[in-house]
C-alpha cells in the first residue's frame, strides 16, 4: 500500500494519566508521579521535528505544567478540564489551524480513544504502546525519509483509509465489513503463533477475559496437550492484514463435566474491535462445542470497569452469569446452554487451509 | 412506560444515532432488540452507548446490571435508566 503516502502528522496530542505519567496526578497525595521515559523521547523526537505537541487531561492545568517541566518543552496547545477528549481536540485543531487528519491523539483509555475515533475518524488515534514506535513511522518522518514504513505505521495508515470509507458509508455496520470484504480466519494455533500468542497475553487488558499474562512456554505447554485446544483469530480486509489479532483457550471437562467445554482464556487485539472479530470467535467456539458433542460453554471472567466491550459480547452471544457467584480467585463464571438457536457465525469467517 | 421513561427512550435513540452514525436509529420502535437483528448493537457501539448514559443520567448501567439485561430493547433500557435517575 506504498502507493497511498500518509498523510503527515503535524500535532501530537497526549493524555497525561498512566500515558505521559506513570500514575494517575491527582491520585498522588505527595508529590506527582515520575514521567514515562519513553514516550517523554519520543514526545522530545517529535518536537524536534517540528511537530507540535499538546496535552489533554481531564485534569486541572497545573498537570501540563508539570509534564511540560518534566519533558523541557513547551505545549503548543493544554487543554486541562473535565470536557469529552473530542471537544478538547477540536478546541486544539481550531487553535492551531490544523485539521483532524494532522492530527494523533495517544491516551491509555480504550474508550477515551473510541470516544474520539468515532467523533473525529480523520484523527490517528494511538496507545502509548503504539507511540512508544511511532517516531520510526512516515506519519511522523517529515519530509524526505520514506525509508520502509514499520508495519504498525502500515496497519494505522490502512485503518485511518477504513475509517474514512466507513464515514461515508450508509448502511449497518454488518454491512460495511461485508463491503470491505472483511475475512475472519478461525483455526488451530501452531507453535509458530506463540511470540505473538504470548504477546496479545500482555497487551490485551480490555478485550482480555481474565488479564491473566502467560508466557511462551506456558501457552507451548497448552499446545502440546491432549486435553486444550487453542485457538487463533486473524483478520483481514480490503485495506489491509491485521494479522494475528486474537486467541481462545478451551478445555474440555472430565467425567460427570464431559459435556462442558470451558473456555479459561479469550483475548482479542482493539485494533479488532467494531470489526466483529469477538462475536464471531464466540459463535464460533459456540457452534464448534456443539458440534463436537457438548452441551454447555462457559467463560470464566474478570469483571473490572473497562471490560465491558468484552461482557457487552458476552452477553449478545447468549451468555449469562450467575449474580453474586464468583470462585475463590475472583472470576465470575459467564456460561449458556449449546442447544437451540446458537449464535450465527458470518459469513466472511473461514478456516485456514487444511495442510 | 411512564412519562420520564419516554423522555428518556426518546434522548436514547438521539444517542443510539449519534454513537451509530445511523440517522435511523432516531425512530427506531422501543421495543426492536438492541442486540442480533433488531438494532444490531455491536459491544463499541454498545460501549460508547454506556458511556454516554452515564455521562448523561448518572448512571452506570454496567455497574448495576452483571448481565445487561437492560440492554435488551431501548424501552428496557430507558426504565432501567427512569427508575434510577
Amino acid at each position: 500500500m506504498a502507493s497511498a503516502d500518509p498523510t503527515l502528522i503535524k500535532c501530537v496530542v497526549w493524555d497525561i494519566d498512566n500515558t505521559l505519567l506513570d500514575g494517575v496526578y491527582l491520585e498522588s497525595a505527595e508529590r506527582p508521579p515520575p514521567a514515562k521515559p519513553v514516550l517523554l523521547g519520543v514526545m522530545r523526537e517529535l518536537a524536534g521535528r517540528g511537530i507540535l505537541q499538546a496535552v489533554a487531561s481531564k485534569n486541572p492545568p497545573a498537570a501540563a505544567g508539570y509534564v511540560a517541566q518534566l519533558a523541557g518543552l513547551d505545549f503548543a496547545a493544554a487543554e486541562c478540564g473535565w470536557d469529552a477528549k473530542p471537544d478538547a481536540l477540536g478546541r486544539i485543531a481550531a487553535g492551531l489551524g490544523v485539521v483532524d487528519a494532522e492530527m494523533a491523539f495517544v491516551d491509555d483509555d480504550m474508550l477515551e480513544r473510541a470516544e474520539v475515533a468515532t467523533a473525529l475518524p480523520g484523527v490517528l488515534v494511538l496507545t502509548p504502546e503504539d507511540a512508544a514506535d511511532a517516531a520510526s513511522w512516515p506519519q511522523f518522518s517529515p519530509p524526505v525519509l520514506t525509508d520502509e514504513a514499520r508495519r504498525r505505521g502500515q496497519l494505522y495508515a490502512e485503518r485511518s483509509r477504513r475509517q474514512a470509507a466507513a464515514s461515508q458509508f450508509s448502511g449497518s455496520r454488518a454491512e460495511f465489513l461485508r463491503h470491505v470484504g472483511t475475512r475472519v480466519t478461525i483455526g488451530p494455533a501452531t507453535a509458530a503463533d506463540l511470540p505473538r500468542l504470548h504477546e496479545l497475553s500482555l497487551r490485551t487488558h480490555q478485550l482480555n477475559s481474565t488479564g491473566e499474562p502467560h508466557t511462551e512456554e506456558e501457552l507451548g505447554s497448552l499446545l502440546s496437550s491432549a486435553g486444550h485446544e487453542v485457538i487463533t483469530v486473524r483478520l483481514a480486509d480490503d485495506f489491509g492484514d491485521d494479522g494475528l489479532v486474537g486467541a481462545a483457550i478451551g478445555v474440555r471437562g472430565t467425567g460427570a463435566r464431559q459435556a462442558e467445554l470451558t473456555v479459561p482464556l479469550v483475548m482479542m487485539s482493539c485494533r479488532a474491535l467494531g470489526r466483529g472479530t469477538l462475536d464471531a470467535l464466540l459463535a464460533w467456539l459456540c457452534r464448534s462445542a456443539a458440534a463436537s458433542g457438548a452441551d454447555r460453554m462457559q467463560v470464566p471472567f474478570r469483571l473490572t470497569d473497562r471490560n465491558v466491550p468484552f461482557r457487552l459480547a458476552l452477553v449478545s452471544a447468549g451468555f449469562r452469569a450467575e449474580a453474586g457467584r464468583r470462585s475463590p480467585d475472583g472470576l465470575v463464571s459467564f456460561s449458556r446452554p449449546l442447544a437451540g438457536d446458537l449464535p450465527a457465525v458470518p459469513d466472511y469467517v473461514g478456516s485456514p487451509d487444511q495442510p | 412506560m411512564t412519562a420520564t421513561a419516554d423522555q428518556v427512550a426518546s434522548e436514547l435513540r438521539e444517542l443510539l444515532a449519534e454513537v451509530t452514525g445511523r440517522a435511523e436509529l432516531r425512530s427506531v420502535p422501543s421495543a426492536t432488540a438492541l442486540f442480533g437483528g433488531g438494532v444490531g448493537l455491536d459491544s463499541l457501539a454498545g460501549t460508547l452507548l454506556l458511556r454516554q448514559v452515564e455521562r448523561r443520567y448518572g448512571v452506570d448501567v454496567a455497574a448495576e446490571d452483571l448481565n445487561l439485561d437492560s440492554l435488551e430493547t431501548l424501552g428496557t433500557l430507558a426504565a432501567f435508566v427512569a427508575a434510577r435517575m
